[in-house]
């Protein structure tokens, strides 16, 4: 028997004329991992709260259909039934723990459940030594990274011993080392406990392999459903994007098998293209022949573009010490022209968002100086340096305060002293929220909260565009957008800064990668040479190509060498065109 | 009158018989054990108060909806405190207190007011005053409950009236302990001067309350009337099948 | 507001059973509202400074201080304002409204000195609480008896520091986007500021639906409820406990025995009226000085640790 059945599951949300889910029909085996893909919108949370039984019963709205757990309808089960049957794991961690420590939070649960003093001691202890949380115990929660403050949800979850474990994109709001190390407590889980999950995810590099069977949701309804390579083809065929970079380029080439994982992608490739001799250049070797007096090779320009005499971003041998006496930096040189793409990476506390904040002028540099289109921002104020450049934060929300889209973006032009010689129609044209423009910002979908922020921002026609994280939480398909955009921009002549955690995103759309650890850059250049030699913030698609050809960052660029490598195009029939 | 707007007078009542009480029991002459001593007086009745108080809410059936919201708003009042820390004088803490009370109800204001309070001691510093601004903000949430229960279609002058006296209340409760437990003799020109002293502090409480009033009372009213909506859910049966969309 | 006033510092009282640290804390600010006697109150002043001392929280001590300093000021100026019966008048001032003529008499500058002294040593005592008692602590105290508010008040102290956070977001946004927070007149600055607050109010209702959500998810509100508490006892709390209910107990009998208050006025008394008021201080802070002296002793020596 199934541990869950769905039947013909359709349901509303309260005021709404959409259905969010409809006609759902869908089982979960024991000891399954089922992984739910799709696009914001799709449905798959909705449906993670029907199987934690969230809907209806915190959320209200109309409901059809059936739900069963082991053969018992979900609906005749008391809600404390319930929460010891599926327990939960959401996407925000921030938003989800409710004590001020991490063993009182663990806890929460178990007293919901009125379970015995002794009874709880003893599943507290074992959840936190098995997730290694006993360092934390007395921690305060709020203080906690995101990685570690997920890591307690998980505990709190697992605590309640629930029979399925439901994970609502859990990684989502997490750095790659986090999620990461919350994949591999999933795998263990599932493999080495015999945990059932149903994980829903954006970040399919690292978790299509642990999949059992793949589910492809659209508005509210199950596209398809079935095990993980045949699924996988399907969505090829489809034009689907829920596909690792590995697996959709083997889907493009028609492989008869369709490898998950690097490790098996390498061992297929090996089938039809030669380990190439020739390693591809290598930028760390060339620079210490260069004996650069400074301590990061210069740049090459892209494109071999020559370097012009005025500089967008000029920052000279700039440290900064945090009044905490943290050194955030540590003599940043580095120098962006006018429209480059530049995607700035490292791991958490390397510096990157310090220097995001001297660019854009909140922090100034304690030695050294930064200059921002010809004026140097220990001098200029705030505001005047706001003209030419625009900064999106993280969250969109922290923008938006407005009744309308149009007094968004008009709020910039007044406090810039700008008029509005069309450029309001003209920005929500390009972004494509015209028909919102008397809509109330807070109303709107996520996605496009990001894209009235980013207008607000463009309204003022800056110079220079810095985005903090822009690709955190949001689907494939609008970061396909928000990527092709700034990169349209960049081609317009604005310059574009990104930081970002997102390798893939870096590969495809950037133009240039700065890498940074601990305060300083330690690698600076084309995407292809920063990327493609990285082994650690190397795109799948160049972790695939190591070794057989050099300069592949995705999947576009992979299935062009193939193309142009004669033996491999005799064993494959490559057609598809991306 | 609802059955727990019942309870609730009930609960004043004995809280009142409580406090009389203790009062009683400081002028009663013979006792020279706490006769005369206001400031431990005036202490333990500040403790009943905000027993009783918190014991209405522990009555009641809440929601986690509910909990979420109180804590929210009581964590934000907070913050308020802080955020404004550039403009001495102004903060906006008694004035969420105030619309959250109203649209909330008396308990929920209480709660905001009085959690509002605690919270931020815990990253401020406690000290004598935390029980004092916990019922200063706790009775201003409660007051502004009441009001919108009788007047829930108050005007705007009307509610800058009420948040304008509450920047004043605000500081006679906080200096209600202080008189008591520092000054002599207790009476009318002592209390009088104690307030003088905090007179231009309480006077930008109170021309504080007036601006966030002003400028933010009708959205925040908005907002959380909004909100409220969302607080009750109902579930109804909707047809098993859809037909399927065309567009699709 | 990122990190909480309480700091973990392994100093002797932090380990103390949370009940009992109240009680002791309790019974301090009990006998400094209690006495008037300036020598009393000097008394449990030091006492409370030397538990401040061996908890390591001086550096948060001088700021109750200094903040005290200015109120035991206000203290001594509002007392010889009101107060004119005392016999030493020192000044003989004009008549005003509401207060009659100001004469400022020697007594009541002298009691609103002692009124100083109570002042700091109860600001001392809070002082103490914030730098032994964790907030988690109190909470989960009061959990068994108002699970609800003690709920609301952990979940508030939990999400502050993110909405400060937010805050701080949104006004480097603002500031980014144009928004100069130095300038204007004061209606203008408080306007800009209340645009941040209305920023953070909508995220924050946001989260608060998130929050009620996963509080329902693990069984929230499902029916009765347990307490998960794992605070452990120890001879030392049984030891302090005694101390602080004896403390108690000694300053109840001298009260009732007469000491412990001072005449002001008219005229002031003898400071030492009797040896038996001063012994009866002794007593009474001897009691009160055993969880410093354990403090002590617990910090130095490894025996008594163990044994304790």
């Amino acid at each position: 028997m199934s541990l869950f059945k769905i039947q013909n599951l359709t349901y509303y949300y309260p005021d709404r004329e959409r259905p969010a889910l409809k006609n759902i029909n869908l089982h979960v085996e024991e000891g399954e991992l089922l992984l739910i893909v799709g696009g914001s919108g799709s449905g798959k949370s909705t449906l993670a709260r029907v199987l934690a039984g969230l809907i209806p019963d915190f959320y209200g709205g109309k409901i059809g259909g059936r739900v069963f757990f082991e053969g018992r309808e979900l609906s005749e089960d008391g809600r404390r039934a319930l929460s010891t049957q599926a327990g939960i794991v959401f996407q925000d961690p921030e938003k989800q723990l409710v004590m001020t420590a991490v063993e009182a939070e663990i806890a929460f649960g178990l007293e919901n459940l009125g379970l015995p003093q002794q009874e709880m001691f003893r599943r507290v202890a074992e959840v936190m030594s098995f997730l290694n949380l006993s360092p934390l115990k007395n921690e305060f929660t709020a203080n906690l990274s995101g990685g570690q403050k997920q890591k307690v949800a998980l505990a709190s979850v697992l605590v309640m011993q629930p029979r399925v474990l439901i994970l609502d994109e859990p990684t989502s709001q997490l750095d790659p080392a986090a999620a990461d190390e919350f994949f591999y407590l999933i795998e263990r889980l599932n493999k080495e406990m015999g945990y059932t999950v149903v994980l829903i995810e954006q970040r399919l590099e690292r978790c299509f392999h642990l999949a059992d069977r793949l589910v492809v949701m659209e508005r509210g309804e199950i596209l398809r459903e079935g095990p993980v390579g045949e699924v996988a083809r399907w969505e090829v065929e489809n034009a689907l994007p829920f596909l690792p970079p590995v697996a959709r380029f083997f889907a493009f080439l028609h492989a008869p098998f369709i490898p998950l994982t690097v490790k098996e992608g390498r061992r297929e490739l090996k089938k039809f293209l030669p380990v190439s001799p020739a390693r591809p250049p290598d930028a760390g070797r060339r620079a210490s022949e260069n004996n650069n007096p400074g301590p990061f090779p210069l740049l090459t320009m892209p494109k071999g573009q020559v370097k012009q005499e005025r500089a967008v971003v000029e920052i000279k041998n700039v440290w900064f010490t945090y009044p905490n006496g943290r050194e955030a930096l540590k003599g940043i040189n580095c120098r962006v022209e006018k429209g480059e793409f530049v995607v700035i990476m490292g791991e958490n506390a390397a510096g990157k968002t310090t220097l995001l904040k001297q660019i854009v002028g909140l922090l100034k540099p304690g030695r050294g100086s930064v200059v921002v289109m010809e004026k140097d921002t220990r001098t200029v104020s705030l505001a005047e340096l706001a003209r030419d450049v625009g900064y999106l934060a993280q969250n969109p929300d922290d923008h938006l305060f407005q009744d309308t889209v149009e007094k968004e973006l008009l709020f910039t032009l007044n406090n810039l002293s700008l008029a509005d010689d069309g450029v309001i129609d003209a920005v929500l044209d390009k972004l494509s929220i015209v028909q919102h423009r008397d809509a109330n910002p807070r109303d709107l979908s996520s996605g496009e909260r990001q894209r009235v922020a980013l207008a607000a921002v463009l309204v003022a026609r800056p110079q220079l565009l810095v985005l903090d994280e822009p690709t955190r939480g949001i689907d494939y398909r609008l970061k396909k957008e928000l990527g092709a955009f700034l990169k349209e921009l960049a081609e317009e002549g604005l310059t574009v800064m990104v930081v970002t955690h997102d390798v893939e995103f870096a590969a495809e759309y950037a133009g240039r990668v700065i890498m940074m650890f601990d305060g300083m850059l330690v690698c600076d250049g084309p995407k292809d040479r920063v990327l493609g030699t990285s082994m650690f913030y190397a795109p799948q698609m160049a972790r695939l190509f190591k070794d057989f050809a050099g300069g592949v960052l995705t999947v576009k660029e992979g299935l062009a060498k193939i193309r142009s490598n004669g033996d491999a195009k005799k064993c494959l029939s490559v057609n598809a065109d991306c | 009158m609802p059955v727990s707007e019942r309870r609730l007078l009930i609960r004043v009542g004995l809280f009142l018989a409580v406090a009389a009480g203790l009062l009683l029991l400081g002028v009663w002459k013979n006792t020279s054990l706490i006769a005369r001593n206001w400031g431990l007086l005036a202490a333990l009745i500040l403790l009943a108060a905000l027993v009783f108080l918190y014991l209405g809410f522990e009555r009641r059936a809440v929601s986690a909806r509910e909990i979420g919201v109180t804590a929210v708003l009581g964590a934000v009042a907070a913050a308020g405190r802080v955020a404004f820390a550039a403009i001495p004088g102004m903060q906006p803490a008694t004035f969420v207190v105030i619309v959250a009370g109203f649209v909330f109800g008396p308990r929920t204001g209480f709660m905001v007011g009085a959690t509002a309070a605690v919270i931020s001691n815990f990253f401020l510093g406690q000290g004598p005053w935390t029980p004092c601004q916990m019922f200063a903000w706790g009775l201003a949430g409660i007051t502004a409950g009441w009001l919108g229960i009788l007047k829930p279609r108050v005007g705007r002058t009307e509610m800058v009236l009420f948040s304008f006296a509450w920047g004043y209340l605000f500081g006679w409760i906080m200096n209600l302990w202080f008189w008591a437990a520092f000054v002599r003799p207790l009476n009318w020109p002592s209390f009088l001067t104690t307030c003088a002293a905090s007179f231009p502090f309480d006077t930008l409480h109170a021309a504080g309350n007036v601006i966030f009033t002003l400028l933010l009372g009708k959205t925040f009213y908005r907002m959380l009337m909004r909100f409220k909506r969302r607080m009750t859910v109902s579930v109804l049966p909707a047809p098993a099948a859809v037909p399927k969309d065309s567009d699709v | 507001m990122e990190r909480l006033s309480y700091e973990e510092k392994g100093v002797f009282l932090q380990t103390l059973h949370t009940g009992v640290v109240l009680v002791y804390l309790g019974v301090l600010c009990v006998l400094a509202l209690l006495f008037s006697h300036p020598l009393y109150l000097t008394g449990i002043f030091i006492l409370g400074a030397l538990a401040v001392i061996v908890s390591e929280a001086v550096e948060k001590w001088e700021m109750y201080l200094r903040m005290g300093i200015w109120m035991a000021l206000l203290i001594m100026i509002i007392n010889p304002l009101v107060f004119r019966t005392g016999k030493t008048v020192l000044w003989h001032g004009p008549t005003v409204p509401v207060l009659g003529k100001l004469d400022i008499c020697l007594e009541a500058i002298c009691y609103g000195a002692a009124m100083g002294i109570r002042l700091l040593a109860v600001l001392t005592v809070f002082c103490l609480y914030n730098a032994v008692v964790h907030p988690d602590k109190i909470l989960s105290l009061f959990a068994r008896y108002a699970y609800k508010s003690a709920l609301v008040v952990s979940l508030a102290t939990r999400m502050l520091p993110a909405v400060a956070r937010d805050l701080a977001n949104a006004r480097e946004v603002q500031q980014l986007r144009g928004v100069d927070y130095g300038s204007g007149s004061l209606r203008e600055r408080v306007r800009k500021h209340s645009w941040l607050l209305n920023i953070v109010l909508s995220s924050s209702l946001e989260r608060a639906l998130q929050v009620a959500e996963a509080m329902q998810a693990r069984a929230f509100g499902t029916g009765p409820r347990s307490c998960y508490r794992r605070e452990l006892r120890r001879p030392r709390d049984l030891l302090c406990f005694t101390a602080g209910i004896l403390a108690l107990l000694f300053s109840l009998l001298a009260k009732f025995k007469g000491y412990g208050d001072y005449t002001y006025y008219p005229q002031m008394g003898k400071l030492v009226e009797s040896s038996s008021s001063v012994i009866w201080l002794g007593i009474i802070l001897i009691s009160l000085s055993l969880p410093v002296v354990l403090s002590w002793g617990w910090k130095h020596c490894p025996y008594l640790r163990s044994k304790i």
